[in-house]
């Protein structure tokens, strides 16, 4: 067996995980629950979002340019992803297969980002240089500063976007185009505005979670394809009944993650995580959390 | 006579590609309000999503006070077996630019939104007279008119029976301020006390001054209301009653479906 410190490590780093990937998965969540599309060019908003940090920190360094270059990214990703709505899934939207087209579609859009980063920044490694040092102790473990704001961070952020979305004259309206399509309309509300907003929103947070990430690990091309995959396994396990669903299903998977990447290896945990996904989906199809319908 | 406040000029449409109501014309003045009567199924809440810019019109013209709602264009026809867009501009309409001009279509059996509360649904409704004075007013009238909503302000619209449902729908279409309001079937599928309470509250909003175009089945309803009925059959409108003489319901079934009833 493992030390109780080990085990807390392990523990630790998962639960930062799961921060991330809620941040992930919820935007994915989001977008789904509200167009009723599934946005496979998800993970290159992550992507794109690090790479427009990592080049405001080559600029202006320390923590200043940290702060900078994540605000900076989180704008221009909710910019991004407001206008990739009207090209992406607005044309589309009276289509009986706007389903089938918006995978399409969005896989492309995740194609074209993925090689305009190789061809605007390079296939080099990059990283961004966290902006804290130091570490806590916790259970005997050591944990580091960093990962600790991090976890705060993503949690405040999914915090703000739920008080958003019920408190604000705005998130009413979003969650009202999301829920009927048709009586939204008659109260006069901007659907596809509130829809390209909707994606905006999904792209900041992948932004934020894409900086956070790429400060961790180092940045490639092709970093947007894991987190793609990780959200949509905590999508699938959580299902979206409710906000918090993939944020609990987060959880969950960054922690099965870190155990299984200890125990069984790297190469084993995607493995185990899948796992998990197929026998969620035999047992209770709807996701962990919730019924079968879906809401925002 | 002034320019009508609502006038449908040969509207034609329906869900491609089935036809399902073609040369409509009528226009209703600034201070009227109209009735439709007829059969199920026969094309009114199809004619009236139409004019409510839930569905683009296949031919004519819808004009309020004055102004041209749709957008010129032909009908959405597949040109192209390959190419999956349409090579000319579509006959459009938006349901945002019906709104905004003041037009309010409350749809027949509108389920609303099941995840929202009654309050939340109410607070977003001014959102579409925005910048117009009175949204306060209306509010007291709508909390006048269906005091169970006050009651049930924190309940999910999921949670509502179908009358309470219908209330929300025509409250929200209250607070929108509209310049004419369209109720497509307000007591449908309704108990008869609830329905007995809607009717009241429908009347009370024709006397409120907001001309109503109202589809019901219940004809003495109807003719108690409006100031003009329009009998509706297989898409078409078929006969227009003047308040003077507004028949009996038997005497509509006679008009309607002929003797051998
Ligand atoms: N969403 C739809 N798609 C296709 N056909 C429809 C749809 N809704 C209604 N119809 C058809 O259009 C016709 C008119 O229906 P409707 O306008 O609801 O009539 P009414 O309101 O007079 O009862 C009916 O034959 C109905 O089957
Ligand atoms: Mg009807």
């Amino acid at each position: 067996m493992i030390s109780l410190d080990t085990f807390f490590f392990i523990l630790a780093s998962g639960i930062l995980l799961g921060g991330l990937y809620a941040l992930m998965a919820t935007g994915l969540a989001v977008v789904w629950t509200t167009l009723g599309v599934f946005n496979f060019a998800h993970g290159t908003f992550v992507a794109l979002g690090a790479y427009v940090a990592w080049q405001v920190t080559q600029s202006i360094g320390g923590g200043a340019g940290f702060l900078l270059a994540a605000a900076l990214s989180v704008i221009v990703m909710f910019g991004i992803g407001f206008v990739l709505h009207y090209v992406l899934v607005k044309p589309f939207e009276r289509n009986t297969n706007l389903v089938l087209l918006a995978v399409i579609t969005t896989l492309a859009a995740a194609s074209i980002i993925e090689n305009g980063i190789l061809i605007g920044w390079g296939p080099r490694d990059k990283q961004i240089t966290p902006p804290i040092e130091g570490s806590v102790g916790f259970f005997g473990a050591s944990i580091n500063l960093y990962d600790i704001v991090i976890l705060l961070v993503a949690l405040l952020t999914l915090l703000a976007l739920a008080l958003f979305l019920r408190r604000t004259s705005l998130g009413r309206a979003m969650r009202a185009a999301a829920q009927n399509r048709e009586a939204a309309e008659l109260m006069g509300l901007n659907v596809s505005m509130l829809f390209a907003i909707t994606i905006g929103l999904s792209a900041a947070t992948a932004a934020l979670a894409g900086v956070f990430t790429g400060s961790l690990r180092f940045i490639s091309p092709t970093f947007g394809a894991d987190p793609l995959m990780k959200a949509l396994v905590v999508v699938i396990l959580g299902g979206v009944a409710r906000f918090t669903s993939p944020i609990y299903a987060a959880f969950i998977v960054g922690i099965a993650e870190s155990f299984s990447a200890y125990f069984l290896g790297l190469y084993w945990a995607p493995a185990v995580l899948f796992a998990m996904m197929i026998a969620v989906l035999l047992i209770k199809p709807e996701g962990l959390f919730g019924h079968r319908s879906k809401t925002l | 006579m002034s320019t009508p406040l609502l006038e449908l000029r040969n509207l034609g449409g329906g869900y491609p590609p089935i036809s399902v109501f073609r040369n409509i014309s009528l226009s209703i003045g600034n201070r009227e309000s109209v009735g439709f009567f007829g059969p199920n199924g026969h094309g009114k809440t199809t004619l009236l999503k139409t004019v409510a810019g839930l569905l683009d019109p296949w031919e004519g013209d819808i004009l309020f006070a004055g102004t041209r709602l749709n957008a010129e264009g032909r009908m959405r026809a597949r040109t192209s077996r390959n190419l999956n867009y349409d090579l000319f501009r579509r006959r459009r309409i938006r349901a945002e630019t019906v709104v905004r001009a003041g037009l309010i279509y409350v749809m027949q059996g509108n389920l609303l939104f099941p995840e929202m509360t009654v309050e939340e649904v109410l607070d977003i409704a001014p959102r579409a007279a925005e910048g117009r004075q009175g949204v306060a007013e209306m509010r007291l009238l709508v909390d006048d008119l269906f005091p169970r909503l006050c009651e049930r302000r924190d309940s999910k619209i999921r949670y509502l029976s179908g009358g309470e449902r219908q209330m929300v729908s025509i409250a929200v279409g209250l607070l929108a301020l509209p310049r004419m309001l369209i109720l497509d079937e307000p007591t449908l599928g309704l108990s008869p006390k609830l329905r007995i309470e809607l009717s009241q509250a429908v009347r009370r909003i024709r006397e409120s001054n907001v001309p109503l175009v109202i589809v019901d089945q219940n004809v003495e309803f109807l003719t108690s209301l409006v100031d003009r009925l329009f009998l509706f059959d297989h898409g078409s409108i078929t006969r227009e009653i003047d308040a003077g003489s507004m028949p009996s319901h038997d005497e509509i079934m006679t008009m309607m479906f002929g003797e051998t009833l």
